[in-house]
């Protein structure tokens, strides 16, 4: 078995578990039913399908999606790398709160028509696709959530996906120049650009979303178990994958994890396996010990921490996030089991670049401020970018960076 | 493919950048646009403290293509000072060459037009 197919194998097989947890805690019938009520309502922010279809609904959802696009990847032959998984993860996370099988394709589908229209490769744009689909709620809302007349939503909600897609392709590359890397959830920068505009304009039309927050509680115990199950396996299977582990697992905390920081590539699957399940732990306890709520919305913010645990996060550069955003709550307004707190925190962790390059101390800032500015910029795009803390990130990183870098001993100066 | 050109430009800041960075104080870069394909070639000197990290450099600027990554990073290629996207390169190269010794090393890319 080569090792694409390997990793292909794990992608199916993680895919196909979360399907089958959503069997074990629900009976078919519930689970369709959820389904279909996770399909037609809407997707805006925070919009936990837990809440909406119940868990075994939820977690289906994510199984079948994430499976659907690993079958993707594998057809196009791409390399499953850091990106890969960082990329399907992230679709998992949000099949639990924003994304579902009826929403996404269109913003696929548009960045499949800029492919053709510039006659290249589909597969070169495989990854902004997938991450872009964090826009897929504005296509639900205007479909299934206007009042206009369906002769109307419809091929207006159909545009709006696609055209979406369409734009995602330039922008995205264009706006990685803003943080220079230093922000790993770049599409939900570009989506937040992005879908400011959208609803700045649906809005002077008299367009506008019903903000609600849909929160589950108390399934704690039964999804922590699940998660820690899951963990521990990749941490095992990483472990029994690489016989040198300990040195290789070194290196990646090493890494500073700025974009392009390939795990996978550069140490190995074992290695990565463990990364990613080690943040994952790291994530479930965060959430457990601050007496947060594990549901759709967290487990989200987890699993993009586990994807990303192969392309860029590791321990020593997300712990600093977590901290400013637990110093943030002992100072601010807030408190640090707030739902849109427990994401920033978890979400947050896209800056963890800045804390891996210019020190902890710098990470613990960014999540001080990532903290506060997440709360103010949803309402720009209304909660439609499901990755409302890449956006926040990335005005977080643009802001930081520049002025870390101006302060900063030059190194012409150490000589 | 758009922006081609640009990309050539960038994947040489880069490697500029990285040889500054390994202590070099006289860099030739030439840059050929062939039938099919671009070719980089840099020379230059560099501090021999730093020849351990010249077997990474080998290691990243011969890692596979991958079409998927460039399209979407290469803007990232020669953007920062604090640190390097040299497996990016590797990842925008089709065929990648690097000879050194102790104070000297030659790098030469080669970049298919077709992708």
């Amino acid at each position: 078995m080569g090792r694409r197919d390997s990793k292909f194998i794990f992608m199916a097989v993680f895919s196909i578990s979360l399907i089958a947890f959503g069997f074990i805690v629900d009976t078919p019938e519930e689970i369709l039913h959820g389904i279909v009520r996770i399909l037609v309502e809407s997707d805006i922010l925070i919009s936990d399908y837990i809440g909406i279809g119940g868990i075994g609904a939820a977690f289906v959802n994510s199984g079948l999606l994430t499976l659907i696009f690993t079958m993707l990847l594998h057809k196009l032959e791409i390399n499953f790398n850091g990106p890969a998984f960082a990329s399907l993860f992230i679709v998992a996370g949000f099949a639990l709160f924003g994304k579902n099988l009826f929403n996404v394709w269109f913003i696929v589908l548009g960045v499949y028509l800029y492919a053709r229209f510039h006659k290249d490769k589909f597969s070169k744009y495989i990854y902004i696709a997938l991450f872009g689909t964090t826009l897929a709620p504005i296509v639900t809302e205007i479909i299934l959530n206007t009042s206009l007349p369906m002769h109307t939503r419809l091929p207006l909600g159909l545009f709006t996906g696609m055209s979406i897609g369409f734009l995602l392709p330039p922008l995205s590359t264009y706006l990685l120049r803003v943080h220079q890397g230093f922000n790993l959830y770049n599409i939900g920068f570009t989506g937040g650009l992005i879908g400011t505009i959208y609803v700045s304009v649906f809005k002077s039309y008299g367009l506008l979303p019903n903000s609600r927050v849909i929160w589950t509680t108390g399934n704690n115990a039964l999804l922590g178990i699940f998660l820690a199950v899951l963990f521990f396996i990749m941490i095992a299977l990483g472990i029994f994958m690489d016989r040198n582990i300990k040195h290789s697992y070194k290196n990646i905390l090493g890494y500073s994890g700025r974009l392009v920081s390939d795990f996978v590539l550069l140490e190995g699957f074992g290695p990565s396996l463990v990364n990613m399940g080690i943040c994952g732990l790291i994530g479930t306890i965060y959430i457990v010990i601050i007496g947060g709520d594990l549901n759709g919305p967290t487990i989200g913010g987890i699993f993009t921490i586990v994807g990303f645990g192969g392309f860029g996060k590791h321990p020593k550069n997300i712990l600093p996030i977590f901290a400013g955003v637990f110093l943030g709550s002992i100072t601010k307004i807030w408190g640090i089991n707030d739902p849109s707190i427990q994401l920033a925190a978890l979400f947050g962790t896209a800056l963890a670049p800045i804390a891996g390059e210019f020190g902890w101390y710098f990470g613990v800032l960014a999540g001080f401020l990532h903290s506060s500015v997440v709360l103010n910029v949803g309402v720009l795009h209304e909660g439609l970018n499901l990755y409302n803390n890449g956006f926040a990130a990335g005005i977080v990183a643009a802001f930081l960076v520049p002025i870390i870098q101006a302060f900063r001993k030059d190194e012409s100066d150490e000589a | 493919m758009k922006h081609n050109k640009k990309r050539i430009a960038k994947m040489v800041d880069e490697l500029v950048t990285y040889m500054f960075s390994i202590g070099a104080t006289d860099i030739s870069i030439n840059i050929s646009d062939e039938v099919d394909s671009y070719r980089i070639r840099l020379e230059s000197n560099y501090l021999n403290k730093y020849r351990k990290n010249l077997d990474k450099l080998q290691k990243y600027l011969n890692y596979d293509k991958q079409e998927e990554m460039e399209e979407y990073y290469w803007e990232l290629a020669g953007d920062s000072d604090v640190d390097t996207e040299l497996t990016l390169i590797g990842m925008m190269t089709d065929e990648a060459e690097i000879d050194y010794n102790d104070d000297r090393i030659k790098i030469t890319l080669r970049r298919n037009k077709k992708g």
